[in-house]
């Protein structure tokens, strides 16, 4: 794991520092942090940090909410709860790829089931292109994303559901709590660990979209995120030192979340 | 205590299907549309007739698609069933000495592992790359799912660990008095009573494994290594046209992870809810 982990991740800083092509393989010289400055006053670099913030909010946002609220229709005791959670866990185990695929049909222009509903119901005549306008690219990413990570934090809100007592339910009934306050006062404050760990976990993923970018949109700039752009700049141009230097700059806001995450892990739940 | 069931559950229901289901029924329904009816400007949701075309051409073993995407599931197969080989003694190993034995660095140990899991795989992806095509690495089955299992074992480890802490102790002590070893300790108590989380670290390292797709269109997107994500992708833009087969291989390779999911899902949960992450 050291060879393999911790020395790659100490060698991509030590090449971040360095003047690395491929193009020019003999030319290596150490530059200091030039990469970091020419990745980081680069308009293509604010373009993708654009789109990686919104893919980041929209992700965490829907990826929270939705997935407290599916926990919260697990959480309701009926026949048909077991089937309920079968389905639920799917999208979690598609590969990402996969499910970039499969929303594709959804939103192309031609055949897609969007483009069909909204002719059919006659909201509009002239089919959208859903896949060509930055930001409505961008959102339905987002959405996609959001749609198998929300499984995950369904599941850890469960978990939390079934940890609070029902006494304190109990207790909040007689003493005459209607469902607003026991929501409130007792549910609420109680889940927010497992609705940290939700959080975080969905940011993590969203910074790290791929796949679902590479399927809908392919490689090109009109949705590419800070990783697209790093695969680019290292793959596509050669470019080892810049692409090591953006791969440090999506590796530490990777790491601030990531440190979130580990305490909200390692939180032992009292009640 | 039973609370009566509102309406507005049912709705809900409703509607978390619609969401849930709706774009697998949708995938399904393209990829049984014939290809003339798909762009046929009709107001019809679903095609008239069904046809089983583009799964007989995924089967059809002459077939161009056929040899591509049984390639790719076999690379991903290999890939997949290498990986958990490798990950779960590692991880069970890994995970039973930190949660039993005292020794010098156990902290800093635990918390190296804790953090590579929030080390992105693409901050070391460079160098790998480097390293693995100086070292002829490239493009072989075997480093391919070493590297998945060194990011897939941080959180075996730590789903492990957790559990193991569970046992109670007094079993091995006991064991240890009547003059077992360590290692007998370890597989005939750890083990037989740990076998769920085992069995939950295994489903969750495949499903994780299956899903690459960034790791070997950088180390192993050669024909005898690129795992089916791979080769789903390229019918999506070498085959723009042929949306239908795109389709079907799309469902056919959703079907193991899903059958895996639906049957072991209560091992799952127990997985996940044991905090884990799918990167």
């Amino acid at each position: 794991m050291g060879v393999l982990v911790f020395y790659p991740t100490i060698m991509t800083f030590s090449y971040s520092l360095k003047e690395m092509k491929l193009t020019s393989p003999e030319d290596t010289d150490f530059v200091g942090l030039s990469n970091y400055a020419d990745v980081l006053t680069s308009d293509s670099f604010q373009y993708s940090l654009q789109n990686t913030l919104f893919l980041l909010a929209v992700v965490v946002v829907l990826t929270t909410v939705l997935g407290f609220g599916v926990a919260l229709l697990l959480n309701v005791d009926t026949k048909i709860s077991g089937l309920l959670m079968a389905l639920a866990i799917l999208p979690w185990a598609l590969p990402p790829i996969v499910n970039g695929i499969i929303w594709r049909f959804i939103f192309h222009p031609g055949y897609g089931f969007m483009n069909k509903l909204l002719i059919g119901l006659h909201i509009t005549d002239e089919p959208v292109m859903w896949l060509t306008d930055r930001w409505l690219l961008l959102l339905i990413v987002a959405i996609v994303v959001a749609w198998r990570s929300i499984p995950f934090c369904a599941i850890v809100c469960l978990s939390g559901l079934h940890a609070i007592p029902e006494e304190l339910y109990e207790a909040a009934r007689i003493d005459g709590g209607n469902r607003i306050a026991v929501f409130r006062y007792i549910t609420a404050p109680l889940m927010m660990p497992f609705i940290g760990i939700g959080i975080t976990s969905a940011s993590i993923t969203a910074i790290n979209i791929f796949d679902e970018i590479v399927a809908l949109a392919g490689y090109k700039d009109l949705g590419k995120n800070l990783l697209i752009e790093s695969y680019l700049t290292t793959f596509s141009f050669l470019d080892f030192g810049r692409g090591s230097a953006l791969t440090y700059v999506i590796m530490l806001m990777a790491a601030v979340l990531g440190i979130f995450y580990l305490k909200s892990l390692n939180r032992e739940v009292e009640f | 205590m039973k609370k009566k069931i509102s309406p507005l559950y049912w709705v809900a229901v409703l509607l978390f299907l619609v969401l849930t289901v709706g774009p697998f029924v949708w995938a399904f329904s393209i990829s049984v549309t014939p290809e003339y009816e798909m762009f046929k400007n009709t107001m019809n949701m679903f095609p008239k007739e069904i046809t089983w075309d583009n799964y007989l051409a995924l089967f059809d073993s002459v077939s161009q698609q056929h040899i591509r995407l049984f390639r790719g599931l076999e690379n991903s197969l290999k890939a997949v069933a290498c990986t958990l080989v490798i990950g779960i003694p590692v991880a069970a190993i890994t995970a039973y000495t930190l949660s039993r034995m005292e020794f010098k660095g156990k902290k800093i140990i635990k918390n190296a592992i804790l953090i590579t899991m929030v080390i992105p795989v693409f901050a070391t992806i460079i160098p790998l790359y480097r390293m693995f095509s100086a070292m002829q690495m490239l493009n072989s089955t075997f480093w391919l799912s070493m590297v998945y299992a060194s990011s897939f074992l941080p959180m075996s480890i730590w789903l492990m660990d957790n559990y193991f802490s569970t046992v109670p102790r007094e079993l091995e002590e006991a064991a240890l008095v009547d003059g077992c070893g360590r290692l007998r300790i370890f597989f005939r108590i750890i083990l037989p009573v740990s076998y769920p989380i085992i069995c939950a670290s295994m489903l969750i390292m495949f499903l994780s494994a299956w899903s690459q797709f960034q790791i070997p269109l950088i180390l192993a997107s050669n024909i005898d290594t690129k795992p089916v994500s791979i080769v789903a992708s390229e019918f999506m833009t070498k085959d723009t046209v042929l949306y239908g087969i795109t389709a079907a291989a799309g469902m056919l390779i959703i079907l193991p992870p899903a059958v895996a999911a639906l049957v072991f899902r209560k091992l799952l949960v127990r997985g996940m809810t044991g905090g884990s992450i799918k990167g």
